[in-house]
C-alpha cells in the first residue's frame, strides 16, 4: 500500500486556516512512480503526480451524470461551427460515456464506453434508431472492432471476441478471450482497436503514469493476431495513444498520441505519428514533440535519436480516434485525409481541442496540413458541453463522431 | 469569519443560507419537478428539506448537484448496490435525476448548532488525517462539495463512517478515476471514526 501523502500534512495544516486566501494546499504533488507498487496500485490522483506551480490545481473535469437529452443536443449542436457545406446532427443519444465505434456487417453500430462498463448497439428499425446496452460490467471497454461477424472488445488486459453478435444482440454469447498477454494497469490502459487488411489489430499500451521509465510491457504499440493470439511489437516510446488507423494508400499504421502533462499550458504538443518501419522509437519518455528533451527523463538522449511526429497538433488538445477518409460524399480534397477527434484539455488553464480536424498528408508523412472541420464544444475556460473522442465513416460517406461527455453520437454530412 | 462564528451565524440563518448555497455545477434540472419528485419518494427517509433524522441516512440538502446525480445513476445501474435505493432509482428517468440533483443542491444545507466537542482529541486526529489525505483537493477548501465530490461538512457522523467504510471495501464506486476507493484503502476503523467526527463538526456555511 502506498503512503505518499504524509509529507504534505504540516504544510496543509497551515494552509487550511487560510483556505479563503491561498487555496487548499501550498505543497505540490509529487509521486515516485518508478516502482511496480505504484503501477499496480496508483494513488487516486496518479495523473496529478508531477504538479508544478504553474499548472497547480488543474484536474480532469467531471462530466454530466446522465447523457444529454436529444432536445438539448440539438440546441447545443446549433453552436458548432463547421467548414462550409457541412452539417452536423444527432445520430443517437443516451449512450453514457460513448467511446470507440464500429459497424457490424448488418448495419449495427457498436459503441464502447469508458467508466460506464458498457458496450452498446445502435440499431435501426422502421427508420427509428434504438440504443441497447448489450454488454455490462467490463473494465474500461473503450475499444471495439468488427471482423467476420464477430464483435471484438478490448477491456484493459483482455481482447474479447463475441461471435455472431448481430443475431444475438439481446443475448450475446459468452466471449472468447483471444489475447490477454497484457498488463492490468488501468491508468492509461484504456485502448482503441484498428484492424488491418489481414484482420490483425494494432493495439496501444500506455504507461501507468504521466512520465517516467515505463514498465517494459507498455509505452508501445503491438500488432495482435486474434486468430493465433500472437503479437508483434511494432513501435516503442509511445505515451498514451488512444486512436489510430491503417493508411488505405500504403497499409501503414498511423496513430495519435497524448503528450505528457505538467510542463506548461503550451508544452509539449500532442502528436500525429506514422510507423514506417518495424520497431521505431517515438521518443517517450526521453523526448517530446520531436524537439523537447524531457527535463528529467532525457537522461542524455537527444531528440534526433527518435522518430519525430508527422505533425504537432497542439498542447493538451488530446487527439483520440482518427480515420482516413475514403468516402465520396465530402469534397474531393478530403480523400485520404485523416479526420481526427480531439477530446480537449484538462491540464491547461484555457481548454483547447474539443473539436474535429482534418489533416491532409502525403503517404510518407510529408507536407501535413491541418484544418478545422468542426468546433465549438468548449463552452468556457474550463468547461464543455461535449467532448469528441472517435470518428467512424458511414456507408454513405458521412462520418459519425462519438462524444463521451454528452453520451451521444453525431453525424456530419456534406452537400454542395 | 472564524469557524465558531460561522457555526453560530449559520444556525440562525438557515433561510439566508439558501442564497449562498449555490451549487458549483450549473445543472439543468427543474427545481419544481425535482421538489415534487423528492416529496413523493425521497422525503420519507431524507426529509422533505433534505435534512435526515434517520441513522445511516445522509443529509442531501446543499450537496453538489453533480454528486447527487452520479449517486442516483450508480444506484440505478447497480454499480452502487442497495436494496432500497436500487429499487427507488430504478423508477427514475434521466430527467428525474437531473431534477432531483438540482432540487437538493438548491436547499439550505443542514446546519447543526455548535455543541461542546465531547472528543477534541478525535477531532484533532481526524483533522490531521483529512489533511494528510488531501480531501480538500476534490471536496473543496471547506468541504462543501463541488462537481462530482460530496459535501462533507456537517454531514451526519454515522453516515460518514458508513460511506468511508463502503468506499474502503469497494462496496460503492467512486467518481473521478477511483479516487475514493484508493483514498480510503489505508484507513483503519479508528481513522474512519476520527475523519468522520472531524468533518461532521465542520460548519455548513463557513
Amino acid at each position: 500500500m502506498h503512503k505518499p501523502l504524509g509529507l504534505f500534512a504540516t504544510v496543509c495544516a497551515a494552509a487550511l486556516g487560510l483556505a479563503f486566501a491561498v487555496g487548499p494546499a501550498a505543497a505540490l504533488k509529487s509521486y515516485d512512480s518508478s516502482k511496480p507498487s505504484f503501477w499496480k496500485n496508483p494513488p487516486p490522483d496518479w495523473f496529478l503526480g508531477d504538479e508544478t506551480d504553474a499548472q497547480k490545481g488543474l484536474a480532469p473535469p467531471a462530466g454530466p451524470a446522465t447523457p444529454t437529452s436529444f432536445d438539448e443536443l440539438n440546441a447545443d449542436l446549433k453552436k458548432i461551427k463547421l467548414a462550409p457545406g457541412f452539417k452536423i446532427e444527432v445520430y443517437a443519444s443516451g449512450i453514457p460515456e460513448a467511446r470507440q465505434m464500429a459497424w457490424g456487417d448488418k448495419g449495427t453500430l457498436f459503441v464502447g464506453s469508458f467508466g460506464a462498463t458498457n458496450v452498446y448497439a445502435v440499431t435501426e428499425k422502421d427508420g427509428k434508431r434504438e440504443v441497447k446496452t448489450i454488454l455490462k460490467g467490463l473494465t474500461m471497454p473503450t475499444g471495439v472492432a468488427f471482423e467476420n461477424g464477430a464483435l471484438y472488445v478490448v477491456a484493459i488486459d483482455k481482447l474479447l471476441r463475441y461471435d455472431d453478435i448481430e443475431d444475438h444482440l439481446d443475448k450475446p454469447p459468452a466471449p472468447v478471450v483471444v489475447y490477454d498477454d497484457m498488463p492490468s494497469y488501468v491508468a492509461h490502459g484504456w485502448k482503441y482497436l484498428a484492424a488491418d487488411k489481414d484482420g490483425k489489430f494494432y493495439i496501444p499500451f500506455g504507461p501507468p503514469f504521466n512520465i517516467g521509465i515505463p514498465p517494459t510491457s507498455v509505452a508501445q504499440i503491438r500488432r495482435v493476431d486474434p486468430k493465433t493470439g500472437l503479437a508483434e511489437l511494432v513501435a516503442l516510446g509511445v505515451r498514451n495513444s488512444v486512436g489510430g488507423d491503417v493508411d488505405p494508400r500504403t497499409g501503414d499504421y498511423w496513430f495519435s498520441e497524448n503528450a505528457r502533462d505538467w510542463i506548461s499550458d503550451d508544452l509539449p504538443s500532442d502528436k500525429l505519428n506514422h510507423i514506417s518501419h518495424l520497431g521505431e522509437h517515438f521518443g517517450y519518455p526521453y523526448c517530446h514533440q520531436g524537439d523537447l528533451p524531457d527535463p528529467k527523463f532525457a537522461m542524455g538522449h537527444k531528440c534526433s535519436e527518435f522518430t519525430p511526429p508527422v505533425l504537432n497538433l497542439g498542447a493538451h488538445v488530446a487527439p483520440l480516434g482518427m480515420k482516413f477518409y475514403t468516402g465520396d460524399m465530402f469534397p474531393a480534397d478530403y480523400k485520404n485525409n485523416i479526420i481526427l477527434a480531439e477530446h480537449g484539455s484538462w491540464n491547461r488553464h484555457n481548454y483547447q481541442g474539443g473539436r474535429i480536424v482534418r489533416i491532409a498528408v502525403d503517404p510518407d508523412g510529408k507536407n501535413p496540413k491541418q484544418e478545422v472541420l468542426a468546433e465549438g464544444w468548449i463552452t468556457g475556460p474550463q468547461d464543455y458541453f461535449g467532448r469528441p473522442d472517435d470518428i467512424l465513416q458511414a456507408k454513405d460517406g458521412s462520418i459519425l463522431v462519438a462524444d463521451d461527455w454528452a453520451g451521444a453520437v453525431y453525424r456530419i454530412s456534406y452537400a454542395k | 469569519m472564524s469557524l465558531v462564528t460561522a457555526i453560530k451565524l449559520g444556525a440562525a440563518a438557515a433561510a439566508a443560507a439558501f442564497l449562498v448555497a449555490s451549487p458549483a455545477f450549473a445543472g439543468k434540472g427543474d427545481l419544481d419537478k425535482g421538489r415534487a419528485k423528492a416529496i413523493e419518494i425521497c422525503a420519507p427517509c431524507h426529509g422533505e428539506n433534505g435534512w435526515s433524522d434517520a441513522p445511516g441516512v445522509p443529509n442531501l440538502a446543499g450537496n453538489a448537484d453533480l454528486f447527487l446525480q452520479w449517486q442516483l445513476v450508480y444506484f440505478r445501474n447497480g454499480r452502487r448496490p442497495s436494496d432500497v435505493m436500487g429499487t427507488i432509482a430504478n423508477l427514475l428517468s434521466d430527467a428525474d435525476i437531473n431534477n432531483l440533483g438540482a432540487y437538493f443542491a438548491s436547499l439550505p444545507p443542514v446546519n447543526i448548532p455548535e455543541t461542546p466537542d465531547k472528543n477534541p482529541q478525535l477531532t484533532e486526529t481526524g483533522k490531521a488525517l483529512v489533511q494528510q489525505h488531501r480531501c480538500a483537493n476534490c471536496h473543496g477548501d471547506n468541504f462543501l462539495g463541488m462537481r462530482a465530490a460530496a459535501r462533507l461538512a456537517n454531514q451526519r457522523e454515522d453516515y460518514l463512517v458508513k460511506a468511508l467504510a463502503d468506499y474502503r471495501s469497494a462496496a460503492r464506486p467512486s467518481a473521478g478515476v477511483g479516487a475514493m476507493i484508493e483514498a480510503t484503502a489505508s484507513l483503519s476503523d479508528d481513522d474512519i471514526a476520527a475523519v468522520s467526527h472531524y468533518l461532521a463538526r465542520l460548519p455548513a456555511n463557513p
